[in-house]
């Protein structure tokens, strides 16, 4: 059993490739070898180890940790209790608390679930007579707005760290000063505390401007509702009632733009297996599709610019059948534009509607034109729908300066202190007024807000904001419903609530627990006592305080001279809609990923922002989807460069 | 030819099975032993913050559990006493003992006593105090004679199989719910504890779960 040992010699170089056209030696393929696997790319730069060095070292160093089978051991853990024991509080069990989120259109009332004193879930409050228990996507993702580390945490003066201390100091003076040049820019909100608080401090400075800016405020409704029925008034629907409903550019069943209470009246009368009525209809005119068109029995595509046209033609249709000479006048004021409508649809609808008089409602969406929501009001009042499924009632707001108001008072020079509460208009006011610029024009400028934002860094003053869970306050629901406003837990950072900044204004001490919101409770409520107070915080309401209903009748003249304002479509024209985000609102929420990571409600998309143009526009202008510079695009297509104003149209909506 | 190997490889692949044999027979049992909590936990017994006596505070002064654990029948989780639980008594008795100088100085500072944990359920596992002290099950069952502990140590395994033991038969540790607490309960003499489990467990009905999901939910 003899073994060959004489093996031939092994090849010195075995030569491997592995591509065809490494094999053929291409310069042009091996040039791209070197740039693509670069030598010494697996060394890290910092200590020189090459990735093989490092695994070797970290390897043998585990090893060595484990030799003294530390990783054996059982590691100490502690239970730590309280030191005082928390009222209520059973570890591991849930507390409930009543709340409520300020909103554009009120505040959805809610339930906070507190787990050892952090609040970790907000649900709506099934007690409160107008929500039912309905909340909205924003209402839901503000528990992860608390908590956001990027909340701002420090009082800062011209972009430095100060203190409370330094702050107080120039609030006092402007406390004891007399008041001149005093301006504050807030949102508007029916909150009555602060509304009592605005009160003390316009009496102790008479010639203070308090002025209320929103980009997506309903102010055309409230200066349609004004010219049609006087001031202060408002429409609340009652959609349980209504069997025809008309939205016209509306997306009602979509709580984050009219607010919550809505859909669920709808949704009541939408069952098919209901006791004593039939099922409700739903007609819709928008010029996008929207949750309510999608549930629409009969929707019509319309431009957003064409919305008035519609109008007018179904007011003329509905004045005809029910012989309403208020409404004729109203319709034939507003100026006619050519836009081909769909004349079938119209007359059908206008037919529906007088045929239940009373018993329909016509919807005009908050964000379209004052004249537009006149009309309304005026096909509203001819059907015999207000008073029936329109609740006319009277609010107890209050005037304030527009934010060109203030912007025309900064530019004289009037303002020396201007106080900005919780709004951001150095991002989101009309660019034309160049706020940011503005504020620079100001002597003292004072930040309240949640983030430091644009308008934080263009401000003397930043002070965190408390969160709507960490304050004291009260609102007012859509209805009027007196709704409490209370803290789940002190403020993380300490913030502070407006309306304790306006107390600091007026020079008051600084108030002990709910105190300020207290004092108004015993204003609002009659017979108010510590029984009633508590109630009032258990359930989160206060019982029967909605607003009055209010009587009124529809004023032809006024509504017919806002009607007539109206600006009649172009023909033709490209219009560019802007909407509210269902994931960012107006910018505000723009920090929020559960927000952001959910799917917009039609087009489904997430974390983007996307320019919706209809196939046969695009088409027209040969734009392909998926395209990253639709805009420009456009402009470059009409032969301009990107602006907006020479673009197209810009219809408000 | 001659022979390759020698005489005494012909036992060799034998010897080497019984040796390997062996030596997977002990590793095996070794872990079994060494590995599994009732060597590992049982006997667990930390140095606490605060020298606490339970033999003092249950069996001399005749304290009830709740008194402290004062959430344990409301609750999964049953609490330590907070510091104001103790300071109740002792800002009167023993104020100035040395032994008590951590809980004076938390009462002073706001900074709670952290007292070592002993008894760890995994956070895989889902366990509610409420449930079992309400129905019968007394603390001595799973923690021991705790009255007679100066030091609190671990006294059951608390593993797996401990647990199914019991759910699978409850009846050999259900109790009158009157003598939950009572740390030196034992069966009437003419009955025993199986007599009353049985009677009990048809009274409640008390169904354990078996399965995955009752406990790793």
């Amino acid at each position: 059993m003899k073994k060959n040992l004489n093996h031939p010699a092994p090849e010195t170089n075995p030569r491997i490739w592995r591509s065809l056209r490494e094999r053929e030696n291409d310069p042009e393929f091996l040039k791209h070898l070197q740039t693509e696997f670069p030598r010494g790319a697996d060394v890290y730069q910092d200590s020189g180890l090459s990735k093989r060095e490092f695994m070797k070292l970290m390897g043998a160093s585990i090893a060595l940790a484990g030799v003294g089978l530390a990783g054996c051991r059982r590691p100490e853990s502690y239970l730590v209790p309280f030191t005082k024991g928390v009222e209520y509080a059973i570890p591991g069990k849930f507390l409930y608390y009543a709340t409520s989120m300020p909103a554009r259109y009120g505040a959805v009332p809610l339930i906070a679930t507190t787990s050892d004193g952090r609040p970790t879930k907000l649900e709506g409050n099934p007690l409160h007579p107008f929500s039912n228990g309905g909340t909205d996507s924003f209402a839901q993702a503000e528990i992860l707005n608390l908590y956001d580390p990027h909340r701002s945490k420090q009082i800062t003066e011209n972009g430095k760290a100060s203190d409370t201390a330094a702050f107080d100091a120039f609030i006092q003076s402007i406390a004891n000063s007399n008041g001149e040049g005093l301006a504050i820019l807030s949102e508007s909100k029916s909150s009555p505390t602060r509304d009592r608080l605005r009160a003390a401090l316009e009496a102790k400075f008479p010639k203070l401007i308090w002025a209320e800016y929103d980009p997506l405020a309903p102010t055309a409704t409230i200066e349609a509702n004004e010219a049609s029925f006087g001031p202060n008034i408002r429409l609340v629907p009652d959609f349980k009632r209504a069997d025809i409903v008309l939205a016209i550019g509306s997306d009602f069943l979509n709580p984050i733009e009219t607010g919550i209470g809505f859909a669920q009246g709808f949704a009541a009368r939408r069952s098919p297996d209901q006791e004593g009525a039939q099922m409700n209809r739903l007609y819709a005119v928008e010029n996008h599709f929207t949750v309510t068109g999608g549930m629409a029995d009969h929707r019509l595509r319309c431009k957003a610019s064409e919305l008035g046209e519609f109008t007018r033609q179904l007011a003329l249709a509905v004045a005809a059948k029910t012989n309403d000479a208020n409404l004729a006048a109203v319709a034939k004021a507003f100026p006619e534009s050519k836009a081909a409508i769909n004349a079938d649809w119209v007359k059908e609808c206008a037919a529906d509607l007088a045929a239940n008089t009373g018993r329909s409602i016509v919807l005009a969406g908050p964000l379209t034109p004052a004249p537009l929501q006149t009309l309304v009001n005026a096909i509203n009042s001819a059907l015999g729908n207000i008073g029936a499924t329109l609740k006319p009632v009277k609010t107890d707001s209050r005037d304030a300066a527009s934010i060109e108001d203030l912007a025309a008072a900064i530019n004289k020079g009037s303002v020396n202190n201007l106080f900005l509460l919780g709004v951001n208009p150095a991002q989101n006011a009309p660019a034309n007024l160049d706020f940011t610029a503005l504020l620079g024009k100001v002597p003292n400028t004072v930040h309240l807000g949640l983030f430091e934002d644009e308008t934080a860094k263009a401000c003397r003053w930043h002070v965190p904001a408390a969160h709507f869970l960490e304050t004291w306050g009260d609102i007012r629901t859509f209805d009027g419903t007196y709704t409490s406003v209370q803290p789940m837990i002190l403020p993380l950072w300490n913030g502070v609530s407006e309306i304790e900044l306006l107390n600091k204004l007026i020079g008051s001490a600084a108030p002990e627990g709910p105190a300020l919101v207290r004092a108004t409770f015993n204003k609002v409520a009659k017979g108010a006592s510590d029984e009633s107070w508590n109630a009032f915080l258990r359930d989160g309401f206060l019982p029967d305080s909605a607003f009055a209903p209010a009587k009124m009748a529809f004023n032809a003249t006024t509504a017919a001279a806002v009607a007539k304002q109206a600006q009649p479509a172009k023909a033709d024209a490209l219009e560019l809609v802007f909407l509210q985000s269902p994931s960012v609102d107006d910018g505000r929420y723009a920090n929020n990923s559960w927000l952001l990571e959910t799917p917009d409600f039609v087009t489904k998309l997430t974390w983007d922002n996307a320019v919706l143009v209809s196939p046969a526009t695009a088409k027209k202008l040969g734009i392909k989807a998926n395209n990253f510079n639709v805009l420009g695009d456009i402009a470059e297509k009409m032969g301009n460069d990107v602006n907006y104003d020479l673009v197209a149209d810009i219809v408000e909506i | 030819m001659a022979n390759f190997f020698p005489k005494w490889t012909n036992w060799l692949p034998l010897k080497l099975v019984i040796c390997a044999g062996a030596l997977v027979t002990a590793i095996a049992g070794g872990l079994t032993y060494y590995f599994t909590p009732k060597y590992t936990r049982v006997g667990y017994e930390p140095n606490q913050p605060v020298p606490f006596s339970h033999v003092i505070h249950v069996q001399q002064l005749g304290m009830d559990c709740r008194y402290c654990h004062s959430f344990v029948e409301v609750a999964s989780h049953s609490n330590v006493p907070t510091t104001q639980t103790c300071m109740a008594c002792h800002t009167q008795i023993k104020a100035d003992s040395p032994k008590l100088a951590a809980v004076r100085e938390s009462w002073k500072t706001g900074q709670p006593v952290n007292w070592v944990r002993i008894h760890q359920v995994p956070d895989y596992t889902y366990f509610n105090h409420a449930v079992h002290v309400n129905r019968g099950v007394s603390c001595y069952s799973c923690h021991g004679a705790v009255n007679e502990m100066k030091v609190v140590y671990q006294h059951e395994p608390q593993s797996m199989s401990w647990c199914l033991d019991c759910h699978r038969a409850p009846e050999n540790h259900l109790r009158p719910p009157s003598e939950i607490y009572n740390m030196a309960w034992k069966p009437a003499e003419d009955t025993t504890q199986r007599e009353i489990g049985l009677k009990f467990k048809e009274e409640w009905e008390v169904n354990p779960p078996v399965t995955c999901g009752g406990c790793h939910r």
